[in-house]
């Protein structure tokens, strides 16, 4: 079932070092990574004709603002999160794949300062504000406590294991330049940071950030002769849950598997690379509860082993597994996905620096959202 | 403990009766008038046949806690910081399979150690809303 790669990353970029408020708007900054990662690709905005929708703002007005003038091909991922982020490179693939577009933008942003707060998307669901506001259960945080709580009471869960996930992600963000939060976090430092929800402290949420991370994909064969390294995306798979996103975080089964286990059989099997082959990944921890949860659907560990797989800083700077290399969304910022992509990339391109894993040829990159979620195989090209 | 205050926004009707039946300190889930089949959360079409209606039925008002968590910090718009700490709970009911309510969990010694406890309803108006408390059965 393993296909023939046929694209590759050829360009990422960022707005600049991500922050709690960031003056700037959505656009603006979804502007500026987007035109960061034309330019990495060594390309002329005009030179890109595609381009994916959703998050920065109206497809017509972006395009324009790049300077996308040359534009025959744009299309909106029909989910939201990581699999917009992650996910919108199946889009690009079948453009790319059937020559509608030579090379295809994935802008993604987000704007937690000012009126959209991070909760403020799940008002608008009807179910919630009749059925489950009304006895306090709100916001993210309360949610994926009971994702906690069920896999607590079926494997048992120790606060040092979520823990582990904090403080190596605190690590990785003191080594990436432009991360937002860099203060030392001991694992005495998490274990004392003040509850939200049972249990989850504070330190096991994601930030709230106002950021923009974005990336050009182009024909793998086009890639070679492009200014930097092909990163080659050697698979990329959407699945979803048979639930919606109203009823993901209450009337799913048994909370205790998300559709990363589907994406995931996709995309090894379409890249003919498994769980034992990857040299890092870039998990979407919107929770360390939710990352251990998907680390066990990766079939990185087996379920409920999660917790002896991370004890001594596996995931940390200089651990046996490195993930989430940037800091993930609990300290580099939650730019939903999109800057686990872009970290990957940077990853398998040789560019980190202190950071750097050694010999990364292979990288998973799993992007959640809520009832869906998306996988990507990123190699080197070989 | 605490309890949150916030009102039902009703969009729509859909979820009303939910809450006539709190209010009369019962539970009511709705169903397909085809097959019996429970719709919840609650659609304006049941997902098994398109033809058919939601039809409200009297479930009861006991059953067993599936997981919970203590919110310290209520994270509704608006100022509740004294609302907290509470606790909420996913709860399965007697006979009903598949449906889970969302509900306040109360006089619970160790509400972290709830899952798989048993519970009843409570009758527990806040601000005029009948809410689903349950306390151990």
């Amino acid at each position: 079932m393993s296909r023939k790669p046929t694209i590759a990353i050829t360009g990422v970029g960022d707005s600049g070092p991500y922050q709690r408020v960031d003056d700037r708007s959505l656009f603006e900054m979804v502007v500026e990574s987007s035109r960061a990662a034309i330019a990495d690709a060594g390309l002329k905005p005009s030179d890109v004709d595609g381009i994916l929708g959703g998050s920065g703002g109206p497809t017509d007005e972006l395009a324009s603002a790049i300077g996308i003038v040359n534009r025959r091909f744009s299309a909106s991922p029909n989910a939201s999160a990581g699999g917009a982020s992650v996910g919108g490179a199946q889009l690009a693939q079948l453009a790319i794949d059937a020559g509608l577009a030579r090379h295809v933008l994935n802008p993604y942003g987000i704007k937690l300062s000012g009126a959209n707060n991070a909760y403020s998307f799940h008002a608008r669901d009807p179910h919630k504000a009749d059925l489950e506001m009304p006895v306090g259960f709100y916001g993210q945080p309360v949610y994926f406590a009971l994702w906690a709580q069920a896999y607590k009471a079926k494997y048992g869960l120790r606060e040092e294991t979520l823990g582990e996930i904090a403080v190596a992600c605190r690590k990785w963000a003191q080594l990436t330049p432009g991360s937002q939060a860099t203060a030392a976090l001991s694992m005495e430092d998490y274990l004392a940071s003040p509850m939200i929800s049972t249990p989850l402290k504070i330190r096991d949420c994601c930030l709230n950030t106002d950021g923009s991370a974005s990336y050009v994909m182009s024909r793998l064969e086009d890639a070679r002769a492009m200014k930097n390294k092909p990163v080659v995306v050697a698979g990329i798979a959407l699945s979803a849950m048979p639930v919606t996103l109203g009823e993901v975080f209450t009337q799913n089964e048994d909370m205790l598997e998300t559709a990363a286990r589907q994406s995931a059989a996709l995309a090894y099997a379409q890249s003919g690379v498994g769980p034992q082959d990857l040299d890092f990944a870039e998990i979407y921890d919107c929770f360390t509860a939710s990352f251990l949860i998907q680390l066990e659907d990766l079939g990185i560990c087996g379920r409920g082993e999660g917790g002896d797989f991370l004890k001594g800083g596996t995931m940390a700077p200089g651990g046996s597994f490195p993930m989430n290399t940037h800091g993930g969304h609990l300290s580099n910022g939650y730019v939903p996905g999109a800057n686990h992509v872009v970290e990957a990339v940077r990853q398998l391109r040789g560019e980190r620096g202190a950071a750097q894993v050694k010999d990364a040829e292979v990288g998973l990159v799993a992007g959640l959202a809520g009832n869906e979620h998306a996988t990507m195989i990123l190699t080197v090209d070989r | 403990m605490g309890r949150p205050v916030h009102k039902p926004r009703y969009d729509t009707n859909l979820m009303r009766p939910y809450w006539t039946a709190l209010s009369k300190g019962h539970i009511e889930l709705p169903a397909c008038s085809e097959c019996g089949a429970w719709q919840w959360y609650p659609l304006d079409i049941p997902r098994c046949h398109s033809k058919a209606k939601l039809e409200w039925k009297g479930v009861p008002s006991t059953g067993t806690v599936f997981a919970a968590t203590v919110v310290h910090r209520c994270l509704l718009p608006g100022d509740h910081k004294d609302e907290a700490p509470y606790t909420n709970a996913l709860v399965e009911l007697d006979g009903v399979n598949g449906p889970r309510l969302v509900v306040l969990l109360e006089e619970f010694a160790d509400p972290e150690k709830a899952a798989g406890t048993r519970v009843k309803l409570k009758s527990a108006k806040v601000d005029g809303l009948a809410l689903p408390v349950f306390v151990p059965a």
